[in-house]
């Protein structure tokens, strides 16, 4: 089964409608798309839901650096040849890919001057030909989904006829095809991919379907129909689109092409076996090193570099509460609140200032300090990190908080994304360079779900050195050494630090409070799972539910 | 106060600020992001949505400071995951007592720390006559004699109403080593006057300004608290 990001996989394509002279659907079914039934995918439907579908799994080794680029796959063939339909087909044939993106040529129509539009609302624009599309766009948005950053990728309107101003974020697809006529044409794009693709009809079934088509669906006559075809799509097919094939790998019949899709898909299957294969070598024998160490080698203070509140009365008297099982819910939220403030304030020491003058109300002129960052945001960790937005609140007015969810999953312990949701700041890769992110998650154990979050926030071009991670507890015997020595910039800021990193079995504890396994872990059956120690238990649990 | 309760005469939060001061004054870290606080509440042409938001931020940070000072008890705790915790529990009840007006924008500050804490009002002001600061109005928590007190008011400049107030409070029945008065900035004069007649008596503030003008107007200062944050 496969599972589409929400929020940032749309549904089949880039492009949500069609121009009138390119690119037919050749199968005009409503969404073929192999979403999956259950479970409930939106944060909604969330609701004391455990979930068991795939999520993207770590794409970086042990040293934070991505194993693998994604795979890109590129379809070319004629107009009305099938070209959609295939690249559906496989991405049902894959089945259990976690995360798939099929882009579109026609989002990247060129932005059309007023006459170029005029000409294209009287039919005499030639969509058809290769300079009509923005190809140094279009290969660009693809490195970046290659190379495992965000893209923003251009919404074309056909209604219009021309480019709007709003863009459509991506983030995070293992699988990216690329589809349209000139998808070979183009030198440029040919170099990313991966695997090439040509799909291959009769013109007359191509010409067919697409009179089907535009008559049925966009009520035009046979008469304009063919004149354009005449006029561009054919001249374009022969001279552009078919040339193209000899660049593929394969060559696909327009129809009846199972056998071509099952061939296909047992490829890219392989190839990402392969490589999830040498990843899971790498990290496993990472993880099982560096948690069980145990006691005998905690890094010292000094060694995590970390920056921890001042232990004064009223922290350790917090703390006391928190600790305590017995405290009420009631006192949990309001000393969490509180806390979250204290350790948020704190944070706040990292951000750069500059010097500014000002006048006071009483005329004197004076020279203080202000913030030096273009942007702030927050991202809180899923669910945990929650109880740190308040105090971030509290701190930076207005402040824009995102969020990821991260879970990890039952068997192999592993963290597994689930959700990207990112403030505007970060999701454009020129802000992102300026802006300075406060990751939020209750504590650190394994260190997993933050390894995985830092990697987001620098896929997107955060840099590393402009993350702030907030946390309650840092357990000394867990991940924190790995972490650090990951990504030495990375600050961490936290109210505590607990010796203790203990591995317990879980038994369908749900909403148990009894263990503080905090990394997000699945607990619908009996597994191990991490606590820290001696801990708060389940900060989340205690916050939100109990 | 229960007996065996010990109050923590040092905060490691706090700085003192100078050799030059009185021992009883404690200042909040002066660090860069305390000066950009302060930037934003002393430019005249903060907005007073600005200036609410970022002097409460202040205030909160005054206020956990001073609770630093109250006594705390050794407590050990089980927490969730079955270990023994030693912590330390909170000793002994306060209360707030705002000096009208501009103290009363430190309450919301104050609750946001100390839940549903008790607050008591004092209005003083000077007597046109005299020139000295006059009690106009009280209305103090009935067991005043038995908390600690957190004074409230934003401006430290001549501390004449601070000392009137401090009298008022200390007529209730409560010693003077069991008030901590915080405040957003200080002037040295002020400072010295205050710490001289009570010298048992904490004081925390935000920042000590390099002192007053002709008009007692504390330079470089924010203005008058009040009028911008409730009228500007």
């Amino acid at each position: 089964m496969s599972v589409y990001l929400d929020a940032q996989i749309p549904e089949h394509s880039v492009a949500s409608t069609q121009p009138p002279s390119v690119e037919p659907t050749p199968l005009p079914t409503p969404s073929p798309s192999p979403r999956p039934d259950s479970p409930q995918w939106t944060t909604k439907a969330l609701t004391n839901t455990i979930l068991k579908s795939h999520g993207r799994p770590p794409w970086y080794g042990e040293d934070g650096h991505a194993i693998s680029q994604a795979f890109v796959i590129g379809i070319a063939g004629g107009s009305s040849s099938g070209k959609t339909h295939v690249a559906r087909q496989i991405v049902r044939a894959l089945g259990s890919i976690p995360t798939v993106v099929i882009m579109s040529q026609d989002s990247f129509y060129k932005r059309h001057s007023p006459e170029e539009i005029a000409q294209a609302f009287a039919c005499r624009f030639d969509f058809d030909h290769p300079d009509s599309i923005d190809m140094d766009l279009f290969a660009a948005c693809l490195a970046d989904l290659k190379n495992l950053q965000q893209t923003n990728v251009p919404v074309y309107s056909f209604k219009e006829h021309q480019r709007l101003e709003e863009t459509k974020y991506l983030y995070g697809a293992t699988i990216i095809i690329a589809e349209g006529i000139m998808a070979l044409h183009e030198p440029s794009l040919r170099e990313l991919y991966d695997l090439k693709i040509f799909v291959q009809a009769d013109s007359d079934l191509m010409l067919a379907r697409r009179i089907t088509r535009d008559v049925l669906e966009r009520g035009r006559s046979v008469e304009g129909i063919l004149e354009q075809y005449l006029r561009y799509v054919k001249p374009s097919y022969d001279n552009f689109v078919a040339p193209s094939s000899r660049h593929a790998d394969i060559i696909v019949p327009g129809k009846d092409n199972s056998v071509a899709i099952e061939l296909i898909s047992t490829h890219i299957r392989r190839q990402l076996e392969q490589r999830s294969r040498q990843f899971r070598r790498k990290m496993a024998a990472n993880l099982k090193r560096s948690l069980s160490q145990g006691p005998a080698r905690k890094p010292s203070l000094e060694e995590l570099d970390i920056t921890i509140l001042d232990q004064t009365p009223q922290l350790k008297g917090i703390y006391t509460v928190l600790r305590d099982r017995t405290a009420s819910r009631q006192d949990f939220i309001f000393f969490v609140d509180r806390l979250a403030t204290l350790v948020i304030e704190k944070a706040m020491e990292k951000l750069p200032y500059v010097d500014k003058k000002i006048v006071t109300p009483v005329g004197v002129e004076t020279t203080g300090k202000v913030l030096g960052a273009e942007s702030v945001c927050g991202v809180s960790i899923l669910r945990s990190g929650g109880p740190l937005e308040q105090g971030l609140q509290r701190v930076i007015n207005d402040v824009a908080i995102g969020s990821l969810l991260v879970q990890s999953d039952s068997k192999t312990g592993e963290p597994a994304l689930f959700l990207v949701r990112l403030p505007v700041c970060v999701r454009e890769r020129h802000r992102a360079v300026n802006t300075w992110v406060f990751l939020l998650d209750a504590q650190i154990g394994t260190g997993a779900a933050a390894f995985m979050a830092i990697r987001v926030l620098l896929d997107h071009g955060v840099r590393a050195s402009h993350i702030i991670f907030v946390t309650f507890l840092v357990a000394r015997g867990g991940g924190i050494a790995h972490l650090r020595q990951t990504f030495p910039e990375v600050r961490i800021v936290t109210g505590a630090v607990d010796d203790g990193l203990r591995e317990v079995w879980l038994e369908n504890q749900l909403h148990d409070t009894s263990y503080g396994a905090d990394d997000g872990f699945d607990r619908s059956e009996q597994h191990k799972a991490w606590v820290v120690e001696p801990g708060m238990g389940q900060i989340g649990d205690r916050y939100y539910l109990d | 106060m229960a007996s065996g309760a010990q109050l923590s005469s040092t905060s490691v939060n706090a700085t003192k600020a100078s050799p030059t001061l009185p021992a009883s004054v404690y200042t909040l870290p002066q660090t860069t992001q305390l000066e950009a606080l302060y930037t934003i509440i002393r430019d005249k042409d903060t907005s007073r949505g600005d200036f609410i938001f970022y002097s409460d931020r202040i205030i909160r940070l005054l206020v956990e400071e001073g609770l630093n000072h109250l006594p705390v008890v050794p407590k050990t705790v089980e927490t969730p995951t079955g270990v023994q915790y030693d912590g330390v529990g909170f000793e002994g009840k306060i209360c707030g007592v705002s000096i009208l007006r501009a103290g009363e924008a430190m309450e919301q500050g104050l609750r946001e720390v100390c839940r549903s804490v008790r607050i008591g009002k004092i209005l003083i002001q000077r007597d046109e006559e005299t020139t000295l600061p006059k009690l106009f109005y009280s209305k103090l928590p009935q067991d005043i004699a038995k908390r600690y007190v957190l004074l409230l008011d934003p401006m430290l400049a001549t501390g004449g109403s601070a000392m009137k107030a401090v009298e008022v409070i200390m007529d209730h029945g409560v010693p003077e080593d069991r008030i901590i008065f915080i405040n957003l900035i200080s002037a040295p004069e002020g400072l010295k006057n205050f710490c001289t007649r009570y010298p048992a008596l904490k004081v925390i503030t935000g920042w000590i300004d390099e002192g007053l003008n002709d008009r007692a107007y504390i330079i470089p200062g924010l203005g008058d608290f009040g009028e911008r944050r409730y009228c500007s």
